[in-house]
């Protein structure tokens, strides 16, 4: 079943490469985000896309929330995750290409457990990009609950869950 | 059962986004691969990663192949293709990382079916990298024939990389 607006949000253990300021390209070792520990008491903007480096996910969705990034934090959000089927270390790649700068914590969720617990899993492997995917979605989640959730009802269109649409909810 | 040396490479239909001289930089449409279709009649050298975009400081697979590629050409590969479990759009984006331009075939197996075709897949999920994840090996084919198979068995790149290769083509 799908998570709804009131919900507890699910605690799954995500996986990320925190970014270095002082070494921006070093190799650093992974990191667990746990969205139960890691969201007590803050507000967080969640943002889900099928796949890092694809067309719309690059060209429409994440760049908006870099550009937002600002505003978006100057409205009391402690916290942005972009989270992707993709594994961390290709999220850290993106995350780079896209100049998020630690600005966005860029998570994998390779395993598809978030997926799963939220019910925003999607199977791409009919279209060649396998099977453990998460469809597009943006949620706000204000102190382990749900407050906003927005869910693409076409994945591979930015509609209703980009960076203006979480802005004007918060 | 894995493949070996003397088998036919198996049919698996893989995708991969072509690379555009004259507009590096746009979006191109993904296509598909048929293995048997694309390396019938050909000497093929293809490289398989567990990971697209793992860290440069481990990761030595790929930079010598894009180092080493004319002298595999002019040993004779027609074809010198990367392939991973990660999808067409991270291994073109990996590819362009590299400037490999068309000299390497970024090929994607994210739903794994060479993977499982050949016996060379592992479940990652232990480390948070997924279900599906091939193995790092690297095999020549002469028209659809495995004439070498390096397989490795511990990380690290021996039997798979460029030199290793280059030395049975």
């Amino acid at each position: 079943m799908t998570i709804k607006i009131g919900d507890e949000f699910p605690q799954v253990q995500l996986k990320y490469v925190p970014y270095d300021a002082a070494a921006p390209n070093a190799c650093k070792g992974p990191q667990l985000l746990d969205t139960k520990k890691d969201f007590a008491g803050k507000k967080v903007v969640i943002v889900g896309v099928p796949g890092a480096f694809s067309p719309t996910c690059s060209a429409q969705h994440l760049p908006a929330y870099v550009s937002k990034v600002d505003e978006i934090k100057a409205k009391g959000v402690d916290l942005i995750v972009c989270v992707s089927g993709n594994d961390f270390f290709v999220m850290d790649a993106w995350g780079k290409q896209q100049k998020v700068d630690g600005k966005i914590i860029m998570a994998g969720d390779a395993n598809g457990d978030l997926g799963r617990a939220t019910g925003l899993a999607l199977d791409l492997s009919k279209v060649g990009l396998g099977p453990v995917r998460l469809t597009r979605f943006a949620a706000i989640v204000d102190n382990g609950k749900v407050s906003y959730l927005a869910v693409e009802p076409d994945s591979s269109e930015v509609a209703v869950s980009g960076a203006g649409d979480v802005l004007a909810a918060l | 059962m894995t493949i070996k040396v003397g088998d036919v490479f198996p049919e698996a239909v893989l995708t991969y986004i072509p690379y555009d001289a004259k507009n590096p930089d746009a979006c191109g449409l993904p296509q598909q691969l048929k293995t048997h279709e694309a390396f019938k009649g050909k000497k093929v050298v293809l490289f398989a990663v567990p990971g697209a975009f793992t860290p440069t400081c481990s990761e030595a697979h790929m930079p010598e192949y894009v180092e080493r590629i004319d002298e595999l050409k002019s040993k004779g590969a027609d074809i010198v293709a990367c392939v991973a479990s990660n999808d067409q759009f991270v291994m073109h984006a990996w590819g362009k990382s590299y400037n490999v331009k068309d000299n390497i075939l970024m090929l994607s197996d994210a739903n794994g079916e060479l993977g499982s075709a050949l016996g060379l897949v592992n479940d990652g999920t232990a480390r948070r990298m997924g279900p599906i994840r091939l193995a790092r090996f690297a095999v020549i084919l002469d028209d659809l024939k495995v004439v070498y198979l390096g397989v490795e068995s511990a990380p690290g790149v021996t039997v798979s990389g460029a030199s290793a290769v280059l030395a049975k083509l």
